[in-house]
């Protein structure tokens, strides 16, 4: 039987930037607006990131520079030592194999840790209180947290050539009382930062009155 | 024992030394990454746990090396 009447297909409305559903976050994400398939420490029953953040990731390009630096730098400095320095000894092979082996090894460590440092430094924010996890340096570690009523004022800066060309700055969030202040520093969309941030402070505020 | 086998012998001691060191701080980059995998739990996470481990097994296998080799 022919079909003489077919209702129109509802259209899926259009994906909004910063839309929530099942955004998934890759190795190299600095900025994600309600990510998906992440957990910290604290987290609570029914708690949500809304918000998370690291530094930009124009931060790494030193450490890629510095990786390349150190890879090339063997096959350049070799040579050019061999020629000039004058050893009072003749080394042996085997000195020369490990210690190229060593160099390439501590290239990876050195960059492998500066990943490190710039994967674990990061902001969250959630529906409840703002995070600030520190990956200061390999043996040291800080959590600090604040809820989103203690939070006072917020600004935030940028300035300088490449904080402008790839809008990212700093966020100084000021808290009540002896709670630490927050910085968030060198954070992607530092104004969407704070206008979210300010826009949960005013939910938070208007649902408890 | 000839002045130059004295020096290697001490240049042996070194990198021995210099290399053993290293592969404890390897270890502490395993050790702590583990730590801030409990602190932040996300997919990427398995990936920097395995170059962690990689990186300890070369700078041991460096080590074993250094005393096959040295």
């Amino acid at each position: 039987m022919p079909i003489l009447y077919q209702p129109p297909k509802p259209n899926k409305p259009a994906r909004q930037k910063g839309d929530t559903h099942d955004v998934r976050m890759g190795p190299l994400t600095s900025y994600i607006v309600g990510p998906t398939g992440i957990r910290f420490e604290t987290q609570e029953q029914g708690e949500k990131i809304i918000l998370f953040m690291r530094q930009h990731v124009i931060f790494l390009v030193p450490t890629i520079c510095l990786a390349i630096l150190l890879v090339l730098a063997p096959s350049v400095l070799v040579p050019f030592m061999l020629r000039f320095m004058h050893l009072p000894i003749r080394l042996p092979v085997g000195y020369v194999i490990v210690g190229t082996l060593f160099w390439y090894v501590v290239t990876f460590g050195v960059v492998l840790i500066r990943f490190l440092r710039w994967f674990f430094n990061i902001y969250i924010v959630t529906d409840k209180r703002v995070v600030d996890i520190d990956f200061v340096h390999l043996l040291y570690k800080e959590f600090s947290e604040a809820k989103l009523s203690k939070i006072q004022d917020m600004t935030f800066k940028t300035g300088g050539f490449f904080s402008t060309i790839f809008n990212y700055g700093n966020v100084v969030i000021q808290t009540a009382g002896e709670l630490p202040n927050f910085d968030f520093e060198s954070v992607p969309n530092p104004e969407k930062v704070v206008q979210t941030i300010s826009g949960l402070i005013h939910k938070s505020t208007s649902s408890t009155i | 024992m000839t002045p130059s086998a004295i020096v290697l012998l001490v240049l042996k001691i070194c990198s021995l030394m210099g290399l053993g060191l290293y592969c404890i701080f390897a270890a502490i980059i395993v050790r702590q990454e583990q730590l801030m995998a409990h602190v932040l739990e996300e997919a990427f996470e398995p990936v920097l746990k395995l170059l962690t481990i990689i990186h300890l097994i070369a700078s041991l296998g460096t080590f074993f090396l250094a005393i096959i080799l040295l």
